[in-house]
């Protein structure tokens, strides 16, 4: 009998259950309710700002004013400068918009869904997540507005009553994207603060500071810590969840049928939808990655944000890479199967005509390397391997939104018009100004406010858990 | 702040410079020498402050990226201010509108008038539109027996060239500013000085007029020594020089063999405008093909279009010729022994066995830039066939009333200029430092020239070099005559006052006779008072005709007169030239489609225009075949040095598929320094190889040198690599662009006439063929009450020629991008001319599909627009609403004809005050940021729909013409309401053959293209691959 094995097993799932509570344990053993918040405060609340901190914040900074720069250079001169061109008239701002999109999306699912679904270990990662997914709909709400051809018009479409009583065309897919990223700012931004408000409490208290008082104490709104705010902190937080779930797969929904609607070959799939919205959860969950890694280490958060989330991480990805291997089998299958010879030509110029390397790319980074190996707890749960993972799988998927959008571009149907893309300097700084801005976005949002809510994390404390077992020690 | 203003004004100091540092200042220009003060010259630090201050917008686009258009607008907005501000902007001083207007003048009106433009291969009869007495279109006269209404990018093109504003403007005598007064009475004393006129030179462009060919008759009688020299680069050595040339009647052939002669793609062949159209009109009904046979030394239009098209090397065209004339049982003819190729046999063979067929129904044409024994060979084919006074007329005018042996006599002139014999050159709109044989140095002995005076519209290469130059009136500003191909004479009668004070060459000629200052208004009249043209045929007096011709635009009963028998001695007299050694490299020379000499180089319009065959835009360049590009290591885009007998020129290389092989094609006219901000420096300076002994064609050397050219060529060609397994051949040797057009896309459909009897309905069978069914969409279908416009192109006829483009751009102002932005794919023309390469890419034949916006039914693009700025029309069209577009190309992308075009910078000019002279003021000048597209010329509707209105009626069927309908010689396009059962245009969109292209999209396109129908002939290979649809 193989009975070692077992045994090992045994062994192993021990060591990942807590003996106190029974459950799977999401922090490391030996946080109490002061260490937790002590170690959470004291990263916003110490006058000691780190070097490296600075040095970050200077990079981001830096980068973000390359990105004001090639806006200035843009709104003067006009969308010219970029390398859109007849017939791939979309290049790297719509590529990007749907990038950041994308990664918004962990945040909310994070924080709603697995809310819902009680995922109590999202916890320790939910706020820097949603953070996440703020600064990504800022910077992905960014190029909507600067692809325009006249961005200082971009007003005309939303649905304000004009007195020249002209609406916006409703018909059209970009209309449904105001609405849908629009909604999808607004309800994050505020569950993202309804979700720190207690925590604004805990600063309020702590702080030393008179600006730091008043500016918690004004960000608190009055929390007292009353079980009735509790009650209605917990109700607000769930019915957000609720208003905030169908949005996770609404958005990248929406964003895809700017293709799925458009007759070009490439992007007029019924598939785009579920397909969308699982690549914008796969490459979301890499971005929670590639931030929480360093983030841990660098704020030696390790016993917070343990490998256990890593892990689990590393599981939805894997999940949702195969939905999203699936959407790409499904476009090569339907290539065939539909016998449209649009879309057989639409695939075959995709994986072997001019711009056939970045299929590869695409299908190297988003399919070969995460689908093998994050099948192994072992390197799901190295934590040098799951960055690397991070930055192949948000390499990859940008390449995917490339292929999406320039292959089916440029070669349409009428052979005459077929041309090329190519990006210029001026689409390189505004993709990498817009990574600048989320850095310093984010790292102001590190330094100010508490990136893991203290107030979640307290309550999977063993301390914090009635269960059967304490019940019976407290001989209820 | 007032300081400042001071300093502006007061701080200029007069720049210190004496007349040697302004010599040198100008020596060291490039570029073009407008100086407009001291101060601009020394470009002193105040001077380029004051610009600046003038025009702070202007300052920063130095470092646009489009550094052409930024120069561009900066020039304009500088020249303006000084040079143009008297005859555009409106005065400092209050100013009103005409209290009494000008009898004929209605504002918002416009008007037309009848004149004709002067070229040198006949002139080409027009009827041009003005509004407030400014030309804003000019299109052929369609009234006119030879062109009936019909254009071609040439003359749709000298519109801008009136407004260039690099014009020069002045009298100049060794840069300083003159009057035309003191040039006329140094001129005039100076040559009655020497009594007999000796040492006294013209030097002119062929003089096509009439009224000048009288007048310069006078200056010989009066100056018997005096000598004139007539050059044109394009003409000289041709025999248009003698201009003696057959009319032919192709209404009559039902085989057509071209021998090198290019005449359906544009006005550089004489009777363009006709022969297209009397082609075309056999190919409208497939009852009545005609069918063409081409021998051709470097790809055309008219070859691709051909039937039957075999390529040779220019030097082995004349031995063919002769073969073929042998071969049809000219007598006494004895062709040069050569090897041809079995290939080449077999097509010899069915090509005269056809002949022979169709005797006295055939016709042979020989080309412009071909030996002349070819022209030879031709007329003893012609009347060996019976062909003459049929299919061809002889005629013993001359469409050239001066003709020149031009070679020998531009030959003499250098002789006598370096023999220092020259006191006086005169230059008459030509250009011989730019343009003469290279052998002939002839800007050395220009040199040697005790004095030389240059009238022409620029100061170029020419007028930089000559002591005096006088600006040259455009033939829009002057009174002139000429005649057209079939010799009718037209009076060219000015539309506006010359803008810059131009003269003609009449003024100079004048100026030399009894009354110098007799104008050439009364100059013409003169003439045609005299001569007996219309006193012969019309009766009446002077004045009545002389008003009817005005208005009619040509002179009653003036075409010549042609016989209808064979010349007495039709045999073939010249020598059949020796062939060059098979392996040798041809280098073939021929005017450039586009700018043809190289006078209008500085044309915006013509530079961009995507030329036929290679799409090449911005550039000429040396074509050759893919075997020659292979055979010499070369990619294409890459720099070759070209050497012919020593002399030297580099030039980028590209495919022109089709080409012989071990031959290269340059165009001439491009290369030139002088041309103006648009001209100068685009493409090289094929004349700097081109000798007087072989102007057509001669044999030299290419080799690559470093570095890439960076051409500018609008349209991707791809060598089809795919695998059988994916749709390709698998061999390389086709387009893949064509292959897929042809075949599954079903975007070009055609038959051969015995497939087409078989199947009358083949255009719209098969399964991508086939038009959806209108209940498929989820929208409501548009109902359309009254009219619905629609378009029907019949791809039978059209030829390619780019007609219809340059009619477009002048109608809907679109601008030009330059060279950078083409390269890049960002061209703005509204339509274009889609070419797909059918079969083997070394012996292609060619289908050109002028593609617009479709104005669908089911339009893609007005679903996605989120702001609703391209909308449906009740009356179907697709509209564009400029003022609403927020630029966000969603319409483009989801265009699955890629006909929008987005003005992705500030694109039109709205700074050059010259150019605002040019535009149509009924259609919008875009701006930065905002989708265009073809409107179907929906202000030419609306005009057609308020006068319908006024008189209380319907539209008629052919009241509306859109601009490129109007410009097409082929008559290719027709226009009008579909729901009129009764219209043209519902009657060919409901022929079997018309189909619309990717209708299994439910785009339901209004514009629908009649399949074109082959008549090849069976014994030569019939089709070059399989272009039948899969039957479904």
């Amino acid at each position: 009998m193989a009975t070692g094995g077992l045994k090992e097993d045994e062994a192993t799932r021990d060591r990942r259950i807590d003996a106190a509570t029974g459950e799977y344990r999401v922090i490391a053993p030996g946080q109490t309710f002061r260490s937790v918040t002590e170690k959470i405060t004291r990263i916003v609340l110490t006058p000691d700002t780190p070097l490296g901190w600075f040095a970050l914040f200077g990079v981001g900074g830096a980068l973000a004013t390359m990105l004001m720069v090639a806006l200035t250079w843009l709104f003067l001169i006009g969308t010219g400068i970029w390398g859109i061109t007849q017939p791939a008239a979309w290049g790297f701002a719509i590529i990007n918009f749907v990038w950041w999109i994308g990664i918004g999306h962990a945040g909310t699912l994070i924080s709603a869904i697995l809310l819902l679904f009680k995922q109590s270990w999202r916890n320790s990662i939910n706020r820097f997540a949603e953070a996440m997914t703020i600064f990504a709909v800022v910077c992905a709400g960014l190029f909507p507005l600067i692809h325009l051809g006249r961005p200082w018009l971009g007003y005309w479409l939303l649905p304000y009553p004009s007195t020249m009583d002209v609406w916006p065309q409703f018909r059209s897919p970009l209309m449904w994207d105001v609405f849908a990223v629009s909604t999808y700012a607004i309800i994050s931004v505020v569950f993202w603060y309804i979700g720190m408000v207690p925590d604004f409490g805990t600063m309020r208290d702590r702080a030393e500071s008179k600006i730091a008082q008043y500016f918690y104490g004004l960000c608190s709104l009055g929390w007292r810590g009353s079980v009735r705010h509790w009650m209605r902190y917990e109700t607000a937080s769930l019915l957000l969840a609720g208003l905030a779930t169908p949005l996770v797969l609404s958005v990248h929904t929406v964003i895809s049928f700017d293709f799925a609607v458009a007759v070009l070959p490439g992007w007029h799939t019924t598939i785009f939808p579920p397909y969308f919205v699982a690549g914008a959860i796969y490459s979301g969950f890499a971005m929670v990655l590639t931030l929480a890694i360093p983030l841990r280490k660098f704020y030696h958060l390790e016993a917070l944000v343990t490998e256990r989330h890593i892990d689990n991480m590393g599981k939805v990805m894997l999940a949702t890479g195969f939905i999203v291997a699936y959407g790409y089998g499904m476009e090569i299958f339907m290539a065939w199967y539909s016998a449209s010879h649009w879309e057989a030509f639409m695939m075959w110029n995709r994986m072997f005509g001019p711009m056939g390397w970045a299929y590869l790319v695409l299908v190297t980074c988003n399919l070969a390397i995460p689908l093998t190996t994050l099948w192994s707890r072992k390197l799901r749960t190295s934590i040098g391997y799951m960055f690397f993972i991070s930055i192949v799988v948000n390499t990859g998927m940008w390449f995917e939104r490339f292929v999406i959008v320039v292959t089916s571009l440029y070669r349409d149907f009428l052979p005459s018009s077929w041309g090329t893309y190519r990006a210029t300097k001026w689409d390189y700084m505004t993709y990498v100004g817009t990574l600048g801005l989320f850095m310093f976005l984010f790292l102001l949002f590190v330094r100010f406010l508490p990136m893991i809510p203290m107030s979640e994390i307290r309550t999977m404390l063993p301390g914090a858990k009635i269960t059967a077992k304490t019940r019976a020690e407290a001989g209820d | 702040m007032s300081e400042t203003k001071n300093n502006l004004v007061t701080t200029i100091q007069p720049a210190p410079m004496t007349l040697d540092a302004v010599r040198q200042e100008l020596k060291s220009v490039k570029g073009k020498r407008y100086w407009r003060s001291v101060d601009e010259l020394a470009n002193t630090p105040e001077f380029q402050a004051a610009v600046e201050k003038e025009f702070p917008g202007s300052a920063q686009e130095w470092v646009d990226p489009v550094s052409r258009r930024g120069f561009m607008k900066l020039m304009g907005a500088s020249m303006a201010l000084a040079g143009l501000a008297g005859c555009t902007r409106q005065p400092d001083e209050p100013i009103y509108p005409y209290i009494k207007a000008p009898e004929d003048l209605i504002l918002g009106k416009p008007m037309y008038f009848a004149t004709a433009h002067p070229f040198v291969t006949g002139a080409v009869p027009l009827l041009v539109k003005t509004d407030q007495f400014r030309p804003i279109k000019i299109d052929g006269n369609p009234e006119h027996p030879y062109n009936q209404g019909s254009s071609d990018p040439f003359t749709q093109a000298t519109l801008l060239d009136l407004y260039d504003p690099d014009r020069s403007q002045h009298v100049t005598f060794r840069g300083e500013n003159r009057e035309w007064a003191e040039f006329a009475q140094e001129f005039r004393q100076k040559v009655a000085s020497t009594k007999d006129g000796t040492g006294i030179y013209f030097l002119s462009e062929t003089i096509t007029s009439p009224t000048l060919a009288r007048q310069w008759k006078a200056v010989q009688a009066a100056y018997p020594k005096a000598t004139l020299v007539q050059y044109d680069p394009a003409i000289a050595g041709t025999v248009l020089e003698a201009g003696d040339l057959p009319v032919y009647e192709l209404a009559e052939a039902d085989v057509i063999v071209s021998l090198d002669a290019d005449f359906l793609s544009g006005a550089g062949f004489p009777g363009f405008h006709k022969l297209v159209r009397e082609y075309a009109d056999r190919r409208k009904s497939p009852d009545k093909l005609n069918r063409l046979y081409s021998i051709e030394s470097t790809p055309t239009t008219t070859g691709l279009k051909a039937e039957h098209r075999l390529g040779l090397r220019a030097s082995e065209i004349p031995a063919f010729a002769a073969e073929l004339a042998k071969a049809v049982g000219v007598a006494g003819i004895e062709p040069p022994a050569y090897a041809w190729t079995d290939e080449q046999k077999k097509f010899l063979a069915a090509l005269a066995k056809d002949l022979k067929a169709h005797a006295g129904k055939s016709v042979v044409i020989p080309g412009l830039y071909q030996d002349t024994s070819v022209a030879g060979l031709a007329l003893a084919i012609n009347s060996a066939l019976g062909n003459v006074g049929k299919t061809l007329m002889v005629s013993q005018d001359a469409v050239n009333p001066l003709p020149f042996d031009q070679f020998a006599e531009l030959k003499a002139l250098v002789a006598d200029m370096n023999a220092g014999k020259v006191d006086w050159l005169v230059i008459l709109n030509a250009n011989p430092i730019y343009n003469a044989p290279a052998d002939l140095e002839f800007a050395a002995a220009f040199e040697k020239a005790k004095m030389t005076a240059h009238l022409g519209s620029h100061l170029d290469e020419t007028g930089q070099n000559a002591q005096w130059h006088i600006p040259a009136a455009h033939f829009l500003e002057s009174w002139s005559d000429a005649r057209a191909y079939d010799g009718t004479v037209s009076i060219v009668q000015p539309l506006i006052d010359p803008l810059y004070g131009g003269k003609t060459s009449h003024h100079i000629l004048q100026a030399l006779l009894d009354e110098p200052g007799l104008s050439p208004y009364d100059a013409v009249r003169q003439t045609w008072k005299a001569t007996s043209y219309w006193q012969v045929d019309v009766k009446g007096d002077f004045e009545t005709n002389w008003r009817k011709s005005l208005h009619a635009g040509w002179v009653e009963g003036t075409k010549f007169v042609t016989v209808s028998k064979p010349p007495t001695d039709a045999s073939f007299k010249g020598k059949v030239p020796t062939l060059s050694a098979k392996d040798s490299l041809e280098i073939i020379f021929r005017p450039d489609p586009n700018v043809y000499d190289g006078r209008w180089s500085n044309v915006g319009w013509l530079q961009e225009l995507p030329k036929p065959v290679t799409n090449l835009s911005w550039d000429n360049a040396a074509l050759v075949s893919g075997a020659t590009l292979t055979k010499y290591g070369l990619e294409e885009d890459d720099i070759v040095e070209l050497t012919v007998a020593g002399r030297k020129v580099n030039a980028p290389v590209i495919v022109a598929p089709g080409h012989p092989d071990n031959s290269v094609t340059v165009h001439l006219g491009y290369g030139r320094s002088f041309a103006g901000r648009v001209g100068s420096g685009a493409g090289f300076n094929a004349y700097l190889i081109r000798t007087s002994d072989a102007p057509f064609y001669a044999t030299g050397t290419m080799k690559k040198v470093e570095g890439k050219w960076g051409v500018a060529v609008t349209k991707s060609h791809i060598q089809d690599h795919r695998p059988k397994l994916f749709g390709g051949q698998g061999n390389g040797n086709n387009s893949l662009e064509a292959d897929e057009a042809i075949s599954e896309r079903g975007i070009i459909r055609y038959a051969t006439l015995a497939e087409y009897k078989a199947d009358p309905g083949f255009a719209n069978e098969g399964e991508t063929h086939t038009t959806t069914d209108k209940s498929n969409s989820l929208f409501p279908n548009w109902e359309y009450k009254d009219n619905a416009w629609g378009m029907s192109i019949d791809m039978n006829s059209c030829t390619g020629c780019n007609a219809c483009i340059v009619s477009c751009y002048a109608e809907n102002n679109i601008a030009v991008v330059g060279k950078q932005q083409v390269r890049i794919g960002r061209n703005m023309q509204w339509l274009r001319i889609d070419t797909y390469f059918e079969g083997d890419l070394a012996a292609p034949r060619a289908y050109f599909q002028p593609m617009a916006c479709q104005h669908c039914e089911n339009a893609p693009c007005e679903q996605v627009c989120p702001v609703g700025a391209t909308v449906h029309t009740p009356e179907g069209l697709n509209a564009m609403v400029y003022n609403r577009c927020v630029g966000t190309r969603y319409c483009s992308n989801n265009c699955p004809y890629k006909v929008r075009r987005f003005n992705f910078l500030l694109y039109s000019d709205y700074e050059t005050e010259s150019l605002k002279l040019l535009r149509n003021p009924d259609v919008s000048v875009r701006s930065r940021g905002v989708m265009e597209k073809c409107s179907y010329c929906v202000q030419r509707i609306s005009a057609a729909k308020i006068e319908a209105d006024k008189e209380n009626r319907a539209v008629r069927d052919g009241e509306i013409v859109t601009a490129c309908q109007q410009a097409c010689p082929a008559s290719a396009i027709t226009f009008g309401n579909i729901n009129d059962k009764q219209s043209r245009v519902a009657k060919l969109q409901a022929d079997e053959r018309s189909y619309q292209v990717l209708a299994d999209l439910n785009t339901r396109p209004r514009t629908k293209y009649v399949a074109a129908v082959l008549n090849p002939n069976s014994e030569l290979e019939a089709t070059p691959v399989e272009h039948a649809p899969a039957k479904g």
